[in-house]
């Protein structure tokens, strides 16, 4: 390994720590295997430092770890790993993301109900999502990034994590609006 | 309206908030939302939700150790037995000993010029650093005082609220051995370093770049060089860059 290398890791990667950590932590849902995911995407990220086109640096690790967490999640506790099928999500689509819509149970609360959530609730309901809802929203509300930023990290198209975004964000709404869950 | 049609509609809300729609189409939004009380109440939704979601999410910060246990995975240090804050100070040290000319030069000699590797140096310590600005503080009459005494003159220091950049403080830098100050703004998560540095220090016109996958925005205003750098895209980084020019 090179002292270049090092130095390349160490203006691309560290700076961005505490974000990687963050995404793992959603990801995995602790703390302890967020630190092994962290730790085994610096691994990769510095093999691959190297190869670096440019671009967005926090994007790049992000993505690194994103899926890093996923072989990870698919190694150790593939049954906690059940992706929804974007297909079928599809063929409802007119009525997911939509208040209320589609004749489904889902509850159209009042903004001022959703204000009552705590930190306790909000993490709860966050983490009751399905993957990919999760790590869209994740993306977006506790790491900022934009949609084509967003789209990057994933490997989705735009669209799809437009969707994804906003049945997230119903579902956290509808669940959020639920007295004493 | 349709179901179809109301749909479409709350995806654009979505994306409106998100900040992501032109401004004819956020008008537009505007527009139906003020007609169609429905669309109105998804939007009062969606924003409590993003502010409940900001002010009460928990901050998660990394294990002190996970750094040195990871920059010691990559060899970055020998020695394993340093306290924490030695190791990020010492990470740091990496970074700033290739900001100085020369060593930078030889190393990379196919990047930016010596100014660009500066300020984005610049900007990477204040990413690291556990306080990203010597003064925090998001107005800019505690601000722009901040650097009288410091520096021979003050940046012209702007208020872009308005535009959706949160003016958060200011350091100041290094730049071929001359202190130069740096405002630093805010967008979502996206910190941007403007670095204000006399004109014959720069010696560059405007361009925009990139450097260690950071983009640079440089343009000259009067006698100055202002450098704008960040991990934002360089869409909204040139936006940034017109509305610091067009403040008053």
């Amino acid at each position: 390994m090179s002292r270049d290398d090092q130095t390349r890791f160490s203006t691309l990667v560290l700076p961005h720590l505490a974000d990687c950590y963050a995404l793992a932590r959603w990801l995995t849902g602790n703390g302890t295997d967020a630190e092994d995911v962290v730790q085994e995407a610096c691994l990769r990220a510095f093999r691959a430092v190297d190869g670096y086109g440019g671009g967005n640096a926090r994007a790049w690790i992000l993505t690194i770890v994103r899926n890093t967490a996923y072989t990870w999640l698919r190694n150790n506790r593939p049954a906690e790993l059940v992706m929804v099928d974007d297909l079928e999500l599809a063929a409802n689509d007119s009525a997911a993301a939509t208040p209320g819509g589609g004749g489904s149970s889902e509850a159209t609360p009042e903004a001022s109900l959703i204000a009552k959530a705590d930190a306790g609730r909000l993490k709860e309901a966050i983490a009751a999502l399905p993957a990919e809802f999760r790590e869209t929203l994740v993306l977006r509300e506790v790491h900022g990034l934009d949609y084509r930023e967003i789209a990057a990290v994933t490997g989705k198209p735009v669209g799809t994590v437009m969707s994804r975004l906003a049945r997230a964000r119903r579902r956290l709404i509808s669940e959020l609006g639920t007295k004493d869950s | 309206m349709t179901d179809a049609r109301l749909n479409n509609s709350v995806f654009l809300i979505h994306a409106y908030l998100d900040g992501e729609l032109s401004t004819a189409e956020a008008l537009a939004i505007e527009q139906r939302m003020a007609e169609e009380p429905a669309l109105a109440a998804e939007r009062d939704r969606l924003e409590t939700l993003h502010r409940v979601l900001h002010e009460r999410l928990p901050k998660q910060a990394a294990p002190p150790d996970l750094r040195r246990r990871i920059e010691r995975s990559v060899g970055i240090h020998a020695v394993n037995s340093r306290p924490s804050w030695r190791a990020l100070a010492a990470s740091v040290a990496v970074v700033a000993v290739l900001a100085s000319g020369t060593t930078w030069a030889v190393l990379q000699p196919h990047r930016g010029g010596d100014v660009a590797d500066a300020v984005v140096s610049g900007h990477v310590r204040a990413l690291m650093a556990p306080q990203s600005s010597d003064v925090l503080s998001s107005d800019r009459h505690t601000v722009k005082p901040w650097f009288n005494g410091r520096i021979p003159q003050a940046p012209r220091v702007v208020d872009l609220s308005s535009e959706d950049f949160k003016l958060i403080g200011g350091r100041i830098d290094v730049v071929e051995r001359v202190p130069v100050p740096s405002l630093l703004y805010q967008r979502r998560q996206h910190l941007i370093s403007v670095t204000a540095i006399p004109k014959r220090t720069a010696g560059s016109s405007p361009a925009r770049g990139m450097v260690d996958g950071y983009n640079i925005v440089a343009w000259n205003d009067d006698d100055v060089s202002y450098w704008a750098t960040s991990d934002l895209n360089v869409k909204e980084l040139q936006e940034f860059a017109a509305a610091f020019r067009a403040a008053p």
